[in-house]
């Protein structure tokens, strides 16, 4: 079966969104293909920031047949009284191209109506991918779309196509730009190229000086970036955001090695890197702690290596001067005399200034203080310096440079070393992948952040939904939880947000918050592979003690494997379901009567206080060893006591015992939840 | 190319070949060569409009007093408008660095995203900055709009950075040891008037006479706006624009305070973008005053 290439030849796609366009674009032209119904094999994608290229294995001819009932005459009309076929259903058929054998007689209403089983062929693939093709790139969501010659919308134009089954070319059209058999390879280093076959695709774009495959791209990078980093001793400082706009950059790339001159080594580590890294130019590298003497750019294609090296050495001494009077400009004022000027910047409409913000972090951190024991004076200091860097012309200029600047230059101001560490790290975590604080300050700064970037908006309305979240308040509400669950943070975090809910303006119920919050630590416990059952049996009761949750849930997982547990969610499962829809409370010991009743009596009044101490340490799987104990006692009950017995008092006794009962497991989890084999 | 002046000449021979008029820079001080009203008028409407010309262009924040290499409180522009754009407008800005001289198979020229935004301007568009051997040479845009207006059809606009070309051409390190001429260099023509500007807009600019041209001007572009002036209006916005520059450089203004000076010019702008629509161009476009 063919082979078939398309190709979408584009002016320069932003090397940051090329690679997710491309996918994006595989993906619509894989399901445009499946709602077609044309078979076929491997999709591969390939693309670089001039071209969005499929090649799809063993592509089927033409679409699958369909083989569907096509209504007729009504019996009545269509066969005479003989059962012969009358000229009405004659026509029919002729009409279908059907043999009389094809027909079958089905009910609709009342009537009975003959039906013609109709195969309709499937229509040759070159003309369905002329309709599909279209469709999936429209089908792209782009950050931004663009038009360049009143038609079509894209991110970037569209000046070539090529589309080829096999040898032959198919006859679609893209914004206006008709397919051929002609691609273009490097700019500068290739040529067009007539490609004779879709086969060749790959290979004739290499002999053109283009790496159509991006694992190809990748590998010459990554080899690159580690021979440096062998030859000079040195690890490459990279980040997720380079490293795509390294991938999306160039067709061809090939590394070039420069030196920064010896007078910016002395400029902050941070600062020399994000200088480096700044739209994605240069790897800068590192050597325990201080910046490196060299640094990896990828020129694209195969220009005078010397040349381009002096290019670079231009450019980055050009930038390291600029950053250098950065530094040198910002330094004339203690970043404690910017913070009045918070005053003058707002933050957001509703929520104030940045100095508003300021003094709400100073709060929370004030109620931090306490939960954690830590000393109030720095942290408050810390609260108090944290965004006075946003005033500096080298956060302005390196917006990544957020918190990093603020703990350098603290501490050159002279502030306590703790201080200015607690400021450096209280952005963190800015991405999930990023890491956390690790001073305890720079924790309970942090917390107090991301707490705030997440009531703030919620109180006035800005609740994320679906995709929609511009204030990024999942990722601080992620950030909240991951601070907890990750620095061991114990304290009752809904009844923190009470406290603090009244220094936020608007009118959400702070029940949005908690609910917000607790959602948050669902997915926290759904990436840590927390078994849906298990996430939702230890999140049955609402608990402000987020590590808790977490902690029962650890505990829950690791008995998953034991075989008392099933037996203990059984039986505890046939408490919570007698229990279902009654309202009893409060029991009387001295009506029980049966001997399994007292019997599970007395094992309630051994177990609870093992119970209760195992929770106040916190030795989860203590508690449930505790619980466990109480199956058997359980079980013999339910089989010989009769709770819904016909004396109400006796009943009511009995249920509000039973109550008191679950209650004590549901403090460690909802095991009726939990899914059981059997 | 031995001189910058050259590497102007060249320039306009080879868009003068593309079919574009070569006009003269405009006789205000503007941050850019976009408010050239060979720009901010010819890329609204439907008329086709090739232009090409030399911007010295004002950024008062930009200032280093003389002692940076490559940063300048004027710098000079060369802007060009193709409208509608040309399906081979990549290739074609690429030949255009080879008429100048830049041999591109020996350098590493990069199309990296970047998408332009005049705030004051009400004007947008998406595209690249050229990048040359790492260093931006020239900021390629497709318009999209204009004075608060869509664009049907859009503009290409390619506005080169000359200096930065020319220290390439000339393989020197800063654009003061340029020759503009044979007998005559960059600094020479422009290094005392970098510091000294920088003095004044960072240092000496009065603030509240600033402030009041500001609202003059202001206040002349509305009423030349009522009275159907659209040019006269336009010159009036320039000011303003250039008056905020200055504001904003002698770091008068505080955040909120800045957005209400952006929001006062593009209100301006706006206002000349529809004027110009309705009143100058309302008029059909005869077939001979097409490139």
């Amino acid at each position: 079966m063919p082979l078939f290439l398309l190709e979408i030849g584009l002016e320069d796609l932003p090397a940051e969104e090329a690679e997710a366009v491309a996918q994006a674009f595989r993906e619509a032209f894989v399901r445009e293909l499946e709602a077609a119904r044309v078979p076929h094999g491997q999709v591969r994608l390939l693309w670089t920031l001039r071209r969005l290229a499929l090649l799809v294995e063993d592509l089927a001819e033409k679409q699958e047949d369909v083989v569907e009932e096509v209504r007729g005459p009504a019996v009545s009309v269509g066969l005479d009284p003989q059962g012969n076929l009358t000229p009405a259903a004659l026509g029919f058929l002729r009409r279908y191209g059907g043999a009389p054998q094809d027909l079958v007689r089905r009910p609709v209403g009342e009537k009975e109506y003959l039906f013609l089983r109709v195969r309709r062929p499937g229509r040759p693939t070159a003309e369905i991918l002329r309709e599909i093709v279209p469709r999936a790139l429209s089908a792209v969501p782009c950050s931004k779309f663009m038009r360049w010659d009143g038609g079509m919308a894209f991110l970037r134009p569209i000046r070539w196509v090529v589309a080829l089954l096999d040898g032959d070319v198919v006859p679609l059209e893209l914004a206006g730009v008709r397919a051929g058999r002609l691609s273009y390879g490097h700019r500068f280093f290739g040529s067009a190229v007539e490609l004779g076959h879709a086969g060749d695709y790959v290979g004739a774009l290499r002999a053109a000086k283009v790496l159509v495959d991006p694992e190809e791209r990748a590998r010459l990078l990554r080899e690159a970036i580690a021979g440096v980093e062998r030859e000079h001793g040195a690890r490459a400082a990279l980040s997720p955001e380079l490293w795509t706009m390294l991938l999306g950059q160039t067709e061809w790339p090939r590394p070039v090695v420069g030196r920064i001159p010896s007078e910016f080594l002395e400029l902050p580590e941070p600062v020399v890197v994000a200088a480096l890294r700044e739209e994605g130019k240069f790897v800068p590298l590192t050597r325990g702690g201080r910046i490196a003497e060299v640094f990896l750019g990828f020129a694209e294609g195969e220009g005078n290596p010397e040349v381009i090296r002096r290019g670079y050495e231009r450019v980055v001494g050009i930038r390291l001067r600029d950053a250098r009077s950065f530094f040198e400009e910002d330094r004339k004022l203690p970043l404690s005399a910017r913070v009045p000027a918070l005053k003058g910047v707002v933050y957001e409409a509703r929520l104030g200034t940045l100095w508003d913000r300021v003094e709400r972090l100073r709060q929370i951190c004030a109620h931090l203080a306490r939960l954690f024991g830590l000393p109030l004076e720095p942290l408050d200091r810390a609260a108090l310096l944290c965004k006075a860097d946003l005033l500096t012309v080298m956060v302005r200029e390196f917006p990544e440079l957020e918190g990093v600047m603020g703990g350098i230059y603290a501490r050159l101001d002279g502030e306590g070393a703790e201080v200015a560490r607690a400021i450096a790290e209280h952005v963190r975590p800015r991405t999930r992948e990023d890491s956390l604080p690790e001073s305890p300050l720079g924790v309970a700064l942090s917390l107090a952040d991301k707490l705030d970037g997440v009531i703030g908006p919620i109180r006035v309305g800005e609740i994320p939904t679906g995709s929609r979240d511009p204030y990024g308040v999942r990722r601080r509400g992620s950030a909240v939880v991951r601070l907890i669950l990750e620095k061991g943070l114990r304290f009752d975090l809904f009844a923190l947000v009470e406290e603090v809910a009244d220094l936020y303006p608007g009118t959400e119920p702070v029940a949005r918050v908690k609910a917000f919050l607790w959602d948050r630590l669902r997915s926290a416990l759904e990436e840590r592979a927390i078994p849906y059952d298990i996430v939702d049996a230890v999140m049955a009761q609402e608990d402000g003690d987020f590590l808790g949750v977490w902690e029962r849930a650890q505990a829950l997982r690791a008995w998953a494997g034991r075989p008392e547990l099933p037996a203990l969610a059984l039986a505890f499962g046939r408490v919570r379901n007698i229990l279902k829809g009654q309202e009893a409370q409060g029991f009387d010991p001295a009506l029980f009567r049966e001997d399994a009743e007292k019997d599970l009596w007395h094992a309630y009044q051994r177990v609870k206080p093992q119970v209760e101490g195992a929770l106040a340490a916190h030795r989860y799987s203590e508690a449930l060893e505790a619980l466990a104990s109480l199956k058997a006692p359980i079980d013999r009950y339910f089989d010989e006591v009769l709770v819904m017995c016909e004396d109400g008092r006796v009943r009511a006794n009995r249920l509000g015992f039973l109550r008191e009962l679950s209650e004590l497991f549901l403090r460690v989890a909802d095991l009726s939840r939990l899914v059981v084999p059997g | 190319m031995r001189t910058f002046q050259d590497m102007v000449l060249a320039l306009h021979r080879f868009w003068r070949d593309q079919g574009c008029a070569i006009v003269e820079p405009y006789d205000l001080e503007k941050g850019a060569g976009t408010f050239n009203p060979a720009t901010f008028f010819g890329v609204l409407g439907p008329r086709p409009w090739r232009v090409a010309y030399v911007e010295p262009s004002r950024r008062p924040a930009d200032g280093r007093y003389g002692e940076n290499p490559i940063r300048f409180g004027l710098h000079h522009q060369y802007q060009v408008i193709l409208k509608p754009p040309p399906a081979d407008v990549q290739d074609l800005y690429l030949r255009s660095l080879e008429a100048i001289g830049l041999d591109l198979r020996e350098h590493d020229v990069k199309f990296s995203h970047d998408d332009w935004e005049s705030p004051t301007l009400g004007a947008w568009g998406v595209g690249w900055q050229v990048w040359l051997d790492g260093m931006e040479i020239t900021q390629f845009t497709y318009f999209q709009q204009m004075g608060g207006v869509d664009l049907d059809p859009p503009s290409v606009e390619l506005t080169y950075g000359l200096e930065r070309i020319a220290l390439f051409l000339q393989g020197v390190e800063s654009a003061f040891d340029l020759r503009w001429a044979e007998w005559l260099t960059y600094g020479e023509l422009f290094r005392e008037r970098e510091r000294q500007f920088s003095v004044y807009h960072f240092e000496q600019a009065d603030v509240e006479r600033a402030r009041q041209m500001f609202d003059f001007h202001e206040a002349e572009a509305k009423e030349c706006l009522d009275r159907g002036l659209v040019f006269p209006a336009y010159d009036h916005t320039l000011r303003c624009s250039h008056l905020f520059n200055t504001l904003d450089a002698r770091g008068a203004l505080a955040t909120a305070e800045r957005e209400s000076y952006i929001a006062r010019v593009r209100a301006l702008a706006r206002g000349c973008a529809e004027a110009y629509l309705a009143e100058v161009i309302g008029a059909p476009v005869s077939p001979r005053d097409r490139p």
